[in-house]
């Protein structure tokens, strides 16, 4: 049983450094092992702009792969969207409906894998240093997407201001 | 067969670039248990491998690249790497490392080093992609800068991710001082190492892995790096690194007239709050970025948005650079310093050298020993930050009188003569960084003994210079502390800096950074063993005297490589400004360095001769250096009267 699907992961590219600490916690929860490659999470990065997007699973509330899946295999449950491996035929159709890459092919054992929330506990949410990827109750986001925003523009004010 | 200890890949990747032959060779065990990895692996190779004779910018010479076992792990800033070479800026042991994502990328791949020897005919970059590696031609990338490059091989190569360590023209015309640039903004600054790249005729080196790092005690492991991590982000002084990265050093250092002003004459800057941190934060920072697993996040991105420079984009600069362009050549236009960084980043070019090196020419033309006759016209005047820019794309094109000033400072002085060694602020040949032996006592011994040069990364002791009075206990104990943490006394400077140094080479070949380490004091050498331990499985590395000794046989075999090419006591000194002018202004006012009390201390610690700075060979022996202490013996390089190191007694009577 997975607890706190209530919530959701909510992150903000704004607070991203790039350090990938949780590409590295994620492969470890999963395998063992730190192999950024096989992480749920990947951090898109420009390193030359300096703009680091982590991206994972989205958690759909209306989720095409679960449209997509013949078997039932992939579910939702809360606000979350959960892969049973019992159930999966590998025939991958999850990956081409998913707009988001959320759904990846393991580079090792070559399956289909996903985010799994860590049952409850991402691990990528826990070990984020700099608060880019949070862990919500899902009627907090929009509270905490407020206050993040106000923020951004109170940077965006700054930057417009002449030098003087 | 699987390697012994987890936390190494196993396999080192050997190219010739000469002969176009790629090997794969296992990492020898014996070197994980004697010197860990990193630095003190290549330190081993580089010793076995290039001799006294092999010319530095020759096909002899070798460039290594080194990762260590926490490298690519989830430990904070386990991004590290470094680069080792002979040095052809000084002509002995080199060596510059970087963050970014460069190191992991090389584990991924399934390596612990890359070792490239040999030069080619024709330029060529290095792709290690997927298992695959293959010498691919480089002439369309040869004259185009460290962006152009690495944004042409990733498109190359069909994959943004790949991680490219390149050099621009400076490596490429040989710059003495020339830097490898990772990622458009990280870079293997100081000794050269661009340079031996460009005389290999290696653009670039590609890597992109995707294997694993495994550790031996995996869950345990985790628990100490997410541990390691919350000390770090309850650290007040981590977090303000990462607000203002270290450039926030040009204000501390102004406080305690420690910020080299003027080519080093001065520990004091009056317009120092033009170029410090808060305006550098509040006019033109857009950008934090972190290096691989790293919580602190201290690297800066900054656009110049109106003005003469306007539209300068870079990544830092870091404190060596404000101060030398900055404070060091008198200059106090930020937004000239960040141009000058930015086309250092872009051409490959370590700013510490090229910075000092534009201030001692303006010295020079100070002092009348320079004038637009000996240049062909050019003229470079205190802050004159036009002039620096023409300095440094001369440097780069090696135009001129650039040709002349891209051999280092060092060179430049044999070359002019009429005195102007007095200015040339070197240690070794190797440009000196920013800190000043007359504020700060141990940066003085430090700038001194440090294997590859004046060298802040290797020593720099910070709990004197910062007064950390409860580390400095802990570290020194009761009875020195009030020593130690007088940053103007040289009482107990050679014990200070003999034991940073050793805990500094554990350090570097774990490889972890030197911040959070260095300063801010919260990781040491108990967390060095635990995690070496919890990372490689290796029960001896537990106790953390083994890291002690491992740290000192580092350093004892990197000495024993510089002595090979004739370095002795007499090569172990400060120019005379440290020693001979006292600080004209500011805090430090009227101090100098007096460096032989420091000395005796450091060597008799180190359990070398005194008069010559020579390892002994019980000392060799003790660590385990047998087959180094006989080959120095054959070349006449030990010590003539031997006799056994002196005790404990005496040491800190250097106040």
């Amino acid at each position: 049983m997975v607890e706190g699907v209530q919530n959701l992961l909510v992150i903000d590219p704004d607070k991203c450094t790039g350090c990938r600490i949780c590409e590295e916690a994620c492969s470890f929860h999963h395998y063992g092992e730190f192999n950024p490659r096989r992480s749920y999470i990947q951090v898109l990065r420009n390193d030359f702009e300096g703009v680091f997007i982590p991206m994972t699973c989205q958690h759909c509330g209306k989720p095409l792969c679960v449209e997509a899946c013949p078997t039932g295999a992939l579910y939702q449950f809360g606000n979350a969207v959960f892969l049973d491996k019992s159930k999966c035929i590998e025939c991958k159709q999850c990956l081409n409906a998913c707009p988001f890459g959320g759904i990846q092919v393991d580079p090792v054992t070559f399956q289909v894998v996903k985010c799994d929330l860590c049952g409850g506990d991402p691990q990528c949410a826990r070990r984020c240093p700099t608060g880019a990827i949070k862990w919500v109750r899902a009627d907090q986001v929009g509270y905490q997407k407020k206050v993040d925003g106000a923020q951004r523009s109170a940077r965006l004010i700054s930057l417009i201001v002449p030098q003087g | 067969m699987r390697f012994p200890y987890k936390g190494y890949a196993g396999k080192i990747l050997r190219v010739d670039l000469t002969s176009g032959k790629i090997r794969e060779v296992n990492t020898p065990k014996e070197w994980a248990r004697k010197y860990l990895g990193g630095d003190g692996m290549a330190a081993r190779l580089l010793w076995e491998e290039v001799g006294p004779g092999v010319n530095p910018l020759g096909p002899d010479n070798k460039l290594i690249v080194a990762t260590g076992p926490v490298t690519g792990t989830i430990w904070h800033t386990s991004g590290r790497v470094v680069a080792v070479s002979k040095s052809p800026l000084t002509g002995i042991w080199g060596e510059a490392h970087s963050g970014g994502h460069f190191g992991p990328e090389i584990k991924y791949a399934g390596y612990d080093m890359i070792v490239v020897e040999g030069a080619s005919s024709k330029p060529v970059y290095l792709s290690i992609y997927d298992g695959k590696v293959e010498i691919r031609d480089a002439s369309h990338l040869w004259g185009k800068d460290t962006y152009e490059t690495t944004e042409m091989i990733r498109e190359e190569l069909g994959d943004p991710a790949v991680q490219v360590a390149s050099i621009g023209q400076a490596g490429e015309n040989l710059v003495k001082y020339a830097a490898i640039i990772t990622n458009y903004h990280d870079a293997f600054g100081r000794t050269g190492m661009g340079a031996v790249m460009g005389s290999k005729r290696l653009k670039a080196i590609a890597v992109r892995g995707f294997g694993a790092v495994e550790v031996a005690h995996p869950d345990e492991f985790y628990e100490f790096a997410l541990e390691g991590h919350r000390r770090v982000l309850e650290s007040d002084q981590a977090m303000e690194l990462r607000r203002f990265g270290t450039p926030m050093l040009v204000a501390v250092k102004q406080a305690i007239g420690e910020l080299p002003t003027k080519n080093h004459w001065v520990g004091v800057f009056d317009r120092y709050h033009s170029i410090d941190a808060e305006t550098l934060r509040e006019k033109y920072w857009v950008a934090t970025k972190s290096c691989f697993g790293c919580s602190t996040a201290c690297k800066k991105k900054h656009l110049v948005r109106a003005g003469e420079f306007a539209g300068t984009f870079t990544g830092g600069p870091e404190y060596e650079a404000v101060f030398a362009f900055g404070s060091s050549a008198m200059c106090d236009n930020l937004p000239a310093i960040l141009r000058l960084n930015l086309l250092c980043n872009k051409y490959g070019v370590d700013v510490i050298s090229a910075g000092k090196t534009m201030s001692f020419v303006m010295e020079l033309f100070e002092k009348g020993i320079l004038t637009k006759d000996d240049t062909g016209g050019f003229e470079l005047r205190w802050g004159d930050y036009h002039a620096m820019l023409e300095a440094l794309d001369m440097i780069v094109f090696r135009k001129g009188f650039g040709d002349l000033m891209a051999e280092g400072v060092r060179a430049m002085a044999q070359r002019i003569g009429r005195g102007a060694e007095k200015y040339a602020m070197h240690v070794k040949g190797l440009e000196i960084s920013g800190q000043d032996g007359r504020a700060h006592r141990s940066a003085g011994l430090t700038h001194a003994v440090s294997a590859r040069g004046a060298d802040h990364m290797r020593s720099l002791v910070t709990v004197d210079q910062l007064a950390y009075w409860d580390t400095a206990r802990e570290r020194f104990g009761e009875d020195k502390v009030e020593g130690v943490v007088n940053g103007y006394s040289e009482a107990y400077k050679g014990l200070a800096v003999k034991m940073h140094e050793d805990a500094y080479a554990v350090r570097d070949s774990l490889i972890v950074c030197w911040y959070t380490v260095g300063w801010p004091p919260i990781f040491w050498m108990d967390d060095f063993a635990r995690l070496a331990y919890l990372v490689t499985g290796e029960e001896a590395f537990k106790d953390v005297r083994e890291m002690w000794v491992i740290g000192e046989r580092i350093n004892n075999l990197k000495r024993a490589f510089n002595v090979r090419l004739g370095i002795t006591r007499r090569d172990d000194t400060l120019p005379e400004r440290f020693t001979k002018e006292p600080m004209p202004a500011g805090p430090a006012k009227g101090q100098v360095v007096n460096l032989d009390v420091m000395l005796d201390e450091y060597y008799t610690l180190r359990g070398w001769d005194l008069k010559t700075g020579l390892p002994t060979r019980e000392k060799l022996v003790e660590l385990g250096l047998e087959d180094v202490a006989a080959e120095l013996e054959r070349l006449g390089k030990l010590p003539r009267s031997e006799r056994p190191p002196e005790g404990e007694g005496g040491v800190g009577e250097a106040g």
